[in-house]
């Protein structure tokens, strides 16, 4: 019962939070000085066929009127109609999505993978030349800029060296497994597709790998500063006076919760990695949500810009809430707040 | 004791969001399924561009320079072009045509060619053409304006006399010429009629499914388009004409000019389409790699509000235009990638007049202001952001005009805004100076002669305030003369008198260039935006 | 509880980490570039010399020449007077902002809390890059909207960071000793609240210096922020794609530029956060 008004009040807080980033975004959209008709018909247009355009996506009526037509139609699953390409948003959107989710998510885990031994390896050898070489990785990773990275990743990875592909999620002559997820990987494993799966992940090492260096190095941080506080605590002194191996310790108790800290922030890098993956798609040419978010603002394409910020912001807390879930399932303490 | 568990059932909660991010059914988004291209790598041409602007695969939507490159070798066309002539008008699915005064109108009469079969296998027919065009006039989508107002038809205009022979009645004030040449244009491009009716769902004549398959009759057929990915195009089995050598042609979106480059050297693409010249200058040499140019029928020019003062006095306007350093833009800016080019009719189309008689005068520059009595100018210059046509950056573009300027004492704001956002301005004859290119929707003098002198056009003379009846007339007049000497004469006077007395600086002509591997042959850029894929070879 | 002092001593402690000093000493660099630009940049940077275009580092034009001739250290030095100024009017704008709304929703309690925490949290649930590309692309591409675009994505961090200090400090003694006579809330904002709780925004405010010269670089690079020919960090990279295979500098030095700064004001916020608050140190 608790659990459901906990899970209840959580759902309407998201919702919430989604109206406002609706208004928010829906302002933000309508102060532009440029007539979005003219960007979508250009120079060449008569003014007729502006005005026939300005009234087919009602910009001709007022903000308030507008908004409340857009806000019904998100209830039916109606994201408007995109300027650019013509098509329903919630279309394009469901077309670059997948893309994007599984980029992020092959980053993250890479960062988890790299990044959690790392920052135990490091807090281990504090001090010791391991922790400088790992803080100043960690360091640089928070500090690049990625689409910086992304150049030189692919200038050496594809073009100096040409072991990985330059852009795109399969190879050009390869067709891609019959959808399911939406994520090339999975669905050739589900389709037993071995010529599809060696592609997309091939095409997926570059941008990963890219993508996935800053969040690395905050899980690294994070990690390590974690497991500092709990090997430098009182318990730990008392296992390692009972005379259990360093080792043990380190792997049952400390790394156990270390991670605790790790996993919170598990939702918070997601956010992150969806901003990271605006430049790593334009670079290597990841048919993604960030491709289409530039492609949009460019070419003032608001109800585009509206549909992906509204499904990025919702991202965010839906992570938020799938780890809270997963704590307050394990850990009887939680229920109680 | 539980925590370690934690982790691993978050990833197993997104692969379960993962799992349930199912897409809609194909049908839905209407993008289906993608199919291995036939034939593999070899008997492919891997094109990668940027096709961002693609919208629709439909021959009465397509107005965009991506969706003309695709259409254009899915359908044919009463009449062509062929390769990369705009001069001479050629038969294409029509064998002959003849032009009659039938007193309220000029009746053009098609006969067509038989035993032409679309790619669906049904044989072509009149009422086939009488479908493709009057759905172009009755969808109204950007393109149809070429129909509705240049040549100034309705649908009933349009009709089949029998099985073979088409009549288009046009309105005395539009021009035949005109029309034939908008005919060859992917608008013209003629749809298998009876394909398309089984795909009609509440009246969109097809369009929903043309969008992104095709039933046409040309060389090539669309075998899929993923959106923002890539399309496709697969010979067609039942085309009538000379086989291409090419079975496949994959038009990549590869939006990143540098991806583009090192794809191109590494092999992976055949041709790429939007390198910089600086990236055109870096590959010349390399082994495998070959550059080619074409011809654009665009004009990166100037508008000056004529109501604006001192731009209404035609000596300033002058003075403007004698003070730019032409050749050092060229030369200096673009790498000689660009036609000097100073009349409001670019070179490839008839009418255009070579006189470019203004290259950096400052003492003559001066003389003019001083004869309009003007001193010291000062004027807003708006500028797009972004690449300009011919690979320079505005911004550079606008800084040099500037300091050209401030050597006969004339200071322009630069003022930097998006093209949507300059246009907005300037539809509204609200810019001073204005920095923009212009490139013809059909190729015919008229289709700039028309906007750059016909204040009632409500185009580009509106835009800078040029009210001059007199050439407005001059050029209504040509657009309806049939004969072709005397046609020319008679833009070449109208374009000597905008070259002095417009508002306008028309600063170059740029050209495209293309990367391809050295093994591409028959490759022959349309400065209509287009290429037949089908002579391509590699 | 014994009375403590609300003054802390910061620079001593600070300066005994050699990572510390380094830290500062880079961002001394780039602050004496900003601010000396004319004096240490041997050419003008938007000079072109149409000669010279594309040159390998020499000893005339140390990091070589760009596309168009222009010296590439001379732009790198006027694009660190470029980028600490968006560090620093990003960090001030947001910084201020955001506090002030945190400092209000703290002490304030009740609705005014809860609405302005629900505003916070609205602005947190953006992708920080989305959001500024709606932002920068609905108001026109230019640095100064980029900054404006960084900063409304910067703000909410402060007012949660601001409330929660004032919410952890509001019960102390000397707060209510303060209120019982009579102090007005502003008062004790300003003289007793805030010089405690400034700690973690300054340890904030250095991670978000080097954050808003990423996003600004990325802004530009994407062409929503600087526009060239401005010698802005990310218009140079951004202008040197094209030449990556041949010319790989001018891509090379102003990534490298960038790297270096934001990692000076990271280190600095490791070591600000490790000597302003004990009670935040995460590693020793």
């Amino acid at each position: 019962m608790r659990f459901l008004g906990f899970l209840l009040r959580r759902i309407v807080g998201i919702a919430a939070v989604m109206i406002g980033v609706s208004v928010i975004t829906f302002a933000i959209s309508h102060v532009i000085p440029a007539d979005p008709a003219v960007a979508a018909l250009g120079d060449h247009a008569t003014d007729e066929q502006i005005a026939a355009f300005r009234s087919e996506y009602r910009l001709d009526r007022p903000l308030v009127e507008q908004y409340v037509t857009y806000a019904e139609g998100i209830l039916h699953g109606d994201l408007g109609r995109s300027i650019r390409t013509r098509r329903a948003v919630i279309d394009d959107l469901v077309d670059s999505f997948p893309a994007t989710l599984e980029l992020s998510f092959t980053a993250l885990l890479v960062s988890m993978l790299v990044g959690v031994p790392a920052g135990v390896w490091s807090a281990i050898y504090r001090g010791r030349p391991p922790d400088f070489v790992v803080r100043l990785l960690a360091l640089a990773g928070g500090s690049i800029p990625v689409f910086w990275l992304g150049l030189i990743v692919i200038g050496l990875g594809y073009y100096q060296l040409g072991w990985f592909p330059g852009g795109g999620r399969i190879d050009a002559f390869v067709a891609p497994p019959p959808p399911r997820t939406g994520l090339y990987v999975i669905d050739s494993i589900l389709a037993g597709d071995l010529n599809a799966l060696r592609s997309s992940l091939l095409h997926l090492v570059l941008p990963a790998l890219t993508l996935g260096y800053f969040s690395t190095a905050v899980i690294t941080r994070m990690t390590r500063s974690s497991m500092l506080e709990v090997l430098g605590q009182d318990y730990m002194r008392t296992a390692r006076a009972k005379g259990l191996r360093e080792r043990v310790i380190v792997l049952r108790h400390a790394l156990r919760n270390a991670l605790i800290p790790t996993v919170t922030i598990i939702g918070l890098t997601f956010g992150s990695l969806l901003s990271g993956a605006v430049l790593t798609e334009t670079i290597f040419s990841w048919p993604g949500l960030g491709r289409y978010a530039t492609a949009s603002a460019v070419s003032l394409d608001f109800p585009a810009v509206l549909g992906v910020t509204l499904l990025a912001a919702i991202v965010y807390p839906l992570a938020n809430l799938v780890v809270d879930l997963a704590y307050y399932w394990l850990d009887p303490r939680i229920q109680r707040g | 004791m539980s925590y370690r568990r934690a982790p691993i059932l978050f990833v197993i909660a997104l692969l379960i969001a993962a799992a349930c991010s199912q897409p809609p059914p194909a049908s839905a988004t209407g993008s289906p399924t993608p199919q291995p291209t036939a034939g593999g790598a070899a008997s492919t041409l891997v094109y990668y561009a940027d096709v961002s602007d693609l919208i629709s695969l439909d021959p009465a939507v397509a107005y965009e320079f991506s969706g003309i490159l695709v259409v254009h070798n899915a359908y044919d066309t009463v009449v062509k072009f062929e390769g990369a002539d705009l001069a001479n008008i050629k038969a294409g699915l029509a064998t002959s045509w003849d032009t009659k005064d039938a007193g309220a109108t000029w009746d053009i009469t098609f006969k067509l060619k038989s035993g032409v079969k679309f790619a669906s296998g049904n044989p072509l027919t009149a009422d086939d053409v009488v479908y493709s065009l009057q759905r172009v006039i009755k969808l109204n989508k950007s393109p149809a304006f070429l129909f509705t107002d240049i040549a100034g038809i309705k649908a009933d205009a349009i009709k089949a006399t029998d099985a073979s022979t088409v009549v288009v009645s046009l309105p005395k004030t539009a021009s035949a010429q005109g029309f034939l040449s908008i005919l060859t244009f992917t608008v013209g491009g003629i749809v298998d009629s009876k394909e398309v009716k089984t795909h009609e769902t509440a009246g969109d004549f097809g369009s929903g499914w043309l969008l992104d398959h095709s039933a046409g009759s040309g060389p090539y057929g669309v075998d899929h388009w993923t959106k923002n990915s890539e399309v496709l195009l697969k010979a067609n089995a039942n085309y009538g004409g000379t086989k291409p050598a090419l079975s496949g042609v994959l038009v990549k979106h590869v939006p990143e000019s540098t991806n583009q480059q090192f794809a191109l050297e590494k092999g992976d693409a055949d041709v790429a389409r939007n390198l910089s010249p600086q990236q055109i200058a870096a590959l010349q040499g390399k082994t495998g790699i070959a550059t080619t140019s074409g011809n654009s029928l665009l004009l990166v020019y100037l508008g000056m509000n004529a109501t604006v003062k001192p731009l209404n006095d035609v000596n300033v306007r002058e003075a403007l235009r004698t003070a730019i350093d032409y050749d050092g833009i060229i030369k200096d800016l673009l790498k000689g990638n660009a036609k000097k080019v100073q009349g409001i009719v670019p070179i490839g189309l008839s009418g255009a007049n070579e006189s470019a008689p203004f290259q950096a005068d400052v003492t003559k520059a001066k003389a003019l202001l001083a004869q309009a009595g003007q001193t010291a100018v000062t004027l807003d210059f708006l500028v797009p952001t972004g690449q300009a046509p011919g690979g320079v950056a505005f911004s550079d573009l606008a800084a040099k005009l500037q300091s050209d300027w401030a050597k006969i004492g004339v200071t322009v704001n630069i003022k930097q805004t998006t093209t949507a956002d300059l246009l907005t301005t300037y539809r509204a004859q609200k810019g001073q100076l204005v920095m923009i290119y212009w490139g013809p929707d059909f190729p015919d003098p008229d289709a700039n002669v028309g906007p750059f002198t016909d204040y009632a056009a409500k185009s580009i003379a509106f835009r800078n305030g040029w009210d001059d009846k007199t050439i407005a007339a001059k050029g209504r007049d040509a657009a309806l003369i049939t004969d072709a000497a005397k046609r020319t004469t008679a833009y070449k006077d109208i374009t000597e008198y905008v070259l002095h007395n417009g508002p306008y600086a028309v600063l170059y002509q740029p050209t495209e260039l293309f990367g391809l591997r050295s093994n591409v042959k028959g490759f022959a850029w349309n400065p209509m935006g287009w290429l037949d894929f089908a002579s391509i070879t590699k | 509880m014994a009375f403590r002092p609300t003054r802390v001593r910061a620079r001593a402690p600070i300066l005994g980490e050699p990572l510390n000093v380094l830290a500062i000493a880079v961002i001394v660099v780039f602050a004496a570039c900003a601010v000396f630009a004319p004096l240490i940049a041997p050419f003008d940077p938007l000079v072109q010399t149409l000669g010279s275009r594309l040159a390998p580092p020499s000893p005339e034009h140390w990091l070589g020449t760009d596309q168009l001739g222009r010296d590439i250290l001379s732009r790198l030095v006027y694009g660190a007077r470029i980028s600490l100024v968006i560090g620093v009017v990003v960090v001030a704008l947001a910084g201020i902002f955001g506090t002030f709304i945190g400092l209000v929703a703290g002490y304030a309690g009740g609705l005014v809390d809860e609405g302005l925490m629900r505003l916070t949290e609205v602005f947190l649930a953006f992708p920080p890059l989305i959001l500024a590309m709606a932002i920068a692309g609905a108001l026109g591409p230019s640095l100064q909207n980029a900054i404006i675009a960084i900063a409304a994505v910067t703000w909410a961090v402060y007012a949660r960071l601001a409330r929660g200090q004032i919410l952890a400090l509001r019960r102390r003694e000397y707060v209510e000793a303060a209120r019982s006579i009579g102090a007005s809330p502003m008062r004790i904002i300003a003289r007793h609240l805030l010089p405690n709780a400034i700690a973690p925004l300054l340890v904030q405010a250095s991670f978000d210096m080097g954050a808003a010269i990423i996003a600004a670089a990325g802004l530009s690079f994407i062409g929503f922020g600087a526009q060239p020919p401005t010698p802005e960090w990310g218009v140079m990279i951004s202008e040197g794609r094209n030449f990556i295979s041949t010319e790989p500098w001018l891509s090379l030095f102003p990534g490298l530029a960038i790297l270096f700064a934001v990692g000076a004001f990271n280190l600095l916020g490791d070591g600000l956060r490790d000597v302003l608050d004990p009670r935040l140190r995460r590693a020793g």
